[in-house]
């Protein structure tokens, strides 16, 4: 199988005009001037394959896939590239622009020194909510209370959608209960397993895409969600002219952050290339693109004076050291953790 | 012509049968039920010979050049993966996703074979329970399938033979939109700003009872998984009703039999065959759904489909995912067998 891959492969690699780009990026998560920018500025051009998760893309690497120059993993898919040794190591000495990236995003566990991985967007996972409609039933947002504790949820039942995501669900469980996200002592995951079947009956569903819609037209007033598409919900909802609107709030708890840093994949056929584009992805104007774009983090300290202002001063995208602070990124899990936690989700499903 | 002659036997037959026997006492209305279906087999048997007869006219390499293709395609694509599948339900997950190696390098890392993800099955109820879960939920939208489908084939089938393609058409026109489209379009009309849920609020409000969601529930998967299987009822039956020779029920009429007379005694046994060819191709595809639970499913609404996609991608335990597919197969293959056997016996009986 692996083998037919690589041969489809080739044969589209044959077929390819010179000085093409390879990507493998998470959908909508790069802005097409800056693309078009970068095809003039370097003479190539850019061909782009999406993911909608790190699982996706880990599985279809897993199955063979290969050929792309970059891919832009969260975290603890990366390191798990890393220690597959799939990736190709940076040479820093055509990154430049790499000292425009914040010190607090470089060094982390996954990638120390950062030999294989330079920071690109980040995004929270946290809380989305109906402003008006919170307002109107006097509910906290600023605690994960509000989406596992049946005191506060009877008053939104229905009304209120969890991601789809067992370590995301997981994370924020443990997070209320005081523990790290990244807690793997079986009791504490039942003890939050058994939060989640408490809370279960109020939640509408484990929604990992439609619920920017549900938010926009409001069907849905609070969610589990991801900052950039809880700043998508929000949009959404202005460009409608709808009455209400739509923001978010990182708990006092903390929450998780992922960070997505560019990477060269070994069977990158141009190295050279993906350099470029990576130090060019690095200048303060590009990378602010992408926040305006979509409202993500930015770990760029250059990029924040070209972010609109609206976005550079919201607090759950750009936090203040106090919430920083409690920002946690995930570790990969073993795999008999990970089906120990399957079989929880399962039951979590069921019950 | 000669399908003139092929329909004019068994309903001769049938015609002197039933002058013989009147369709009262319940033995002997047993006994048409079969005759009919007798008549066909007899029906479509010279049809099906003929068309064996003239392959064997075909010279060897000829008869391969037919049948090498879709064989070679099933081998490859169909048989080779149900054997890599069975292959990896025996070995251990990979660290990251994947398989682990079946010959170590590294003598202290897991690898070889194990039969551990079966013993992982087989010690929890979870796993049966789902399993018994998803097969409700396809039982339920094959009954409402043919409940719904059965009607309509008949009306398309009984119409004047101008209208029947367009009505054909307008059965499959949905497959012209893409599958998830028409899901997606599902949450509109069940989402509580519709009219549908206004509706439904508004009578059981009506009786003092408190207002549901339709949406993101068990109902909604169900309807969806209705509304996309129902052609694959409607069109197996219609080809079965349609063939039907509208002399039977003349003669049925002729001596005496009423409508739910001639409809039980003459075209529903008749029908069997398409019953079950439907069933089959409502009921196997809604066991392995995951789409519509995943889009329209509230908090409770995992079927077994949904846990395999889960293994392969957020889980990442092929091993485990292999099993439950393979699971899953045998629970089909055993299905199949027992509709053939259902249907076979009653070929034997005649």
């Amino acid at each position: 199988m692996r083998g037919l891959l690589l041969f489809l492969l080739l044969l589209a690699g044959n077929a390819r005009a010179e000085g093409v780009l390879h990507i493998y990026n998470w959908n909508n998560y790069i802005s097409e001037e800056t693309v078009t920018r970068f095809e003039a500025q370097c003479a190539c051009r850019v061909m782009q394959d999406y993911y909608s998760d790190n699982e996706e893309m880990l599985a279809k690497l897993a199955a063979g896939a290969s050929g792309y120059d970059i891919i832009v993993p969260t975290g603890n898919a990366m390191e798990s590239l890393i220690r597959q040794k799939a990736l190709r190591p940076l040479d820093k000495s055509k990154l430049p622009n790499l000292r425009n990236i914040n010190p607090a995003y470089l060094n982390t566990a996954f990638d120390p020194d950062n030999k294989y991985s330079v920071p690109y967007a980040y995004t929270i996972t946290l809380i989305g909510y109906n402003v008006e409609k919170m307002r109107e039933l006097g509910l906290p947002t600023d605690t994960w209370a509000v989406i596992f504790e049946p005191e506060y949820l009877k008053k939104v039942k229905g009304r209120i959608t969890v991601l789809d995501s067992q370590r995301e669900l997981m994370a924020a469980a443990l997070k209320y209960l005081g523990y790290s996200a990244n807690d793997t002592i079986e009791a504490h995951w039942k003890q939050a397993r058994d939060l989640i079947i408490r809370a279960k009956p109020y939640w509408a569903a484990f929604n990992a895409s439609s619920y920017i819609k549900e938010l926009t037209i409001g069907d849905v007033w609070l969610v589990h969600g991801y900052s950039n598409d809880i700043f998508q919900a929000n949009l959404d909802a202005q460009k409608a002219g709808r009455k209400f609107s739509i923001a978010s709030s990182i708990p006092t708890q903390g929450a998780v952050l992922a960070l997505d840093s560019m990477v060269l994949h070994k069977t990158g056929p141009r190295p050279d290339l993906a350099h470029r584009f990576i130090n060019f992805m690095l200048d303060g104007k590009n990378s602010a693109e992408l926040t305006n774009l979509i409202g993500s983090g930015n770990p760029n300290l250059d990029a924040m004076r070209y972010i609109k202002p609206e976005i550079a001063q919201n607090p759950a995208i750009f936090p203040d050291s106090q919430h920083q602070a409690k920002l946690e990124m995930l570790h990969d899990l073993d795999r008999n953790q990970r089906r120990i936690l399957s079989r929880m989700w399962t039951e979590i499903k069921l019950r | 012509m000669s399908e003139n002659h092929t329909r004019l036997t068994p309903t001769a037959r049938l015609n002197r049968w039933l002058k013989n026997v009147a369709c009262a006492a319940k033995a002997r209305r047993q006994a048409a039920k079969k005759r009919s279906l007798h008549g066909v087999n007899e029906h479509s048997e010279p049809v099906a010979n003929a068309g064996l007869a003239s392959t064997a006219v075909f010279r060897l390499p000829v008869k391969w050049l037919v049948s090498g293709p879709p064989f070679i395609f099933l081998l490859l694509f169909f048989a080779a993966p149900g054997i890599i599948m069975v292959l990896a339900s025996f070995r251990y997950p990979g660290e990251f996703g994947g398989l682990a190696p079946v010959i170590a390098t590294d003598p202290n890392t897991l690898h070889g074979f194990t039969l551990e993800t079966y013993r992982f099955f087989f010690s929890d109820l979870i796993y049966t329970e789902i399993f018994a879960k998803s097969f409700l939920v396809a039982l339920a939208t094959t009954l409402i399938c043919l409940v719904m489908a059965y009607p309509l084939a008949l009306l398309i089938a009984r119409s004047p033979k101008k209208s029947r393609n367009l009505m054909v058409l307008l059965v499959i026109l949905p497959f012209a939109s893409n599958f998830l489209i028409r899901i997606y379009a599902w949450m509109i009309l069940l989402g509580p700003q519709a009219v549908l849920s206004h509706l439904v609020n508004g009578l059981l409000g009506a009786f003092g009872m408190a207002p549901v969601h339709l949406l993101f529930s068990s109902f909604a998967v169900l309807v969806a998984m209705v509304y996309v299987h129902l052609p694959f009822m409607v069109l197996p039956l219609y080809t079965n009703l349609e063939k039907h020779d509208p002399a039977l029920l003349d003669a049925a009429r002729d001596l005496g039999a009423n409508a739910w007379q001639r409809f039980w005694c003459v075209t529903f046994p008749l029908s069997l065959p398409g019953i079950f060819s439907g069933s089959t191709l409502v009921f196997i595809p809604v066991l392995g759904m995951f789409a519509i639970p995943d889009i329209l499913g509230g908090t409770g609404d995992m079927l077994i489909g949904n846990l395999i996609k889960e293994q392969f991608l957020g889980t990442r335990d092929w091993p485990f995912g292999s099993t439950l597919s393979i699971m899953l197969t045998i629970a089909v293959l055993a299905c199949v067998w027992l509709a053939a056997r259902l249907g076979g016996r009653r070929k034997r009986h005649a």
